[in-house]
């Protein structure tokens, strides 16, 4: 179990840090045409931040702010959307995640379709990267288990 | 003006080949992690070298960022596990 820390440098560090680590992982998936990065890159990024978080402040405050329900939640919905914007692709009669189909509906040039629509799929796997890493450090750190089975177990033993 | 960069980053090279013998063979655990830091921080600025090398610098300066978050991160952990006994 992750317990807090009292050190007021780490915990302030980490409170000015924190915002920044963000909004930089939002340029890295936005930017990721033209620099190196992307939805993956971005979304570790966004990750590592909540890890920090979990870190300095321990795993009851982090629970607050994103529980494993909440990342199980967000990283099926990022699958969503990356599945959803291929479908549609689909749907309107060209191969799967093939964008140029899509400017019929943006009412947008084809070029600028796919431009589009790769941001939409790049934000989806940042969406879902964030919360499987956080997920996956989430349970190493618990051991796999939440509140609800703690309860269970309590009254197993009562 | 390459040649120069090219020396400062095969110096920084050798200290980093140090700093890897305290992190391997270094007595103790507060000198590995010390070592590891180190590390981190000569490898940002070795990867800033190689981007006014190949004239590419805002394409490094990105990823000397994220190395750079991440270490911080890492020694933050190892510290912790170091602090509380096997316990993150």
């Amino acid at each position: 179990m992750t317990r807090v820390t009292d050190d007021i440098i780490i915990r302030a560090v980490s409170r000015v840090l924190i915002p920044f680590i963000q909004l930089y992982a939002l340029y890295v998936i936005m930017h990721g045409h033209y620099s190196p990065g992307g939805g993956f890159q971005g979304g570790v990024i966004m990750g590592a931040s909540f890890i920090l978080y979990l870190l300095t402040h321990g795993l009851e405050e982090a629970r607050t702010k994103m529980s494993e329900i909440k990342a199980g939640v967000f990283s099926s919905f990022g699958l969503l959307i990356y599945s959803g914007i291929g479908l549609l692709c689909l749907i309107l009669g060209s191969n799967y995640l093939d964008y140029g189909k899509l400017s019929t509906i943006l009412k947008v040039i084809p070029a600028q379709a796919r431009s589009l629509a790769i941001l939409g799929v790049e934000i989806g796997v940042g969406i879902t990267v964030m919360a499987v890493v956080f997920s996956v450090f989430f349970d190493i750190s618990t051991g796999g288990i939440t509140p609800e089975d703690e309860e269970d177990l309590g009254g197993r033993d009562g | 003006m390459g040649n120069f960069f090219l020396l400062l980053g095969m110096g920084l090279f050798t200290l980093v080949l140090l700093c890897l013998y305290r992190g391997v063979f270094g007595p103790g655990v507060l000198n590995r992690i010390a070592g590891i830091c180190a590390i981190g921080t000569k490898t940002l600025v070795i990867l800033l070298l190689m981007g006014f090398i190949y004239n590419r610098v805002e394409m490094f300066i990105d990823i000397s960022m994220v190395y750079a978050l991440l270490n911080f991160i890492g020694t933050i952990t190892a510290a912790k596990y170091l602090e509380i006994k096997g316990d993150v």
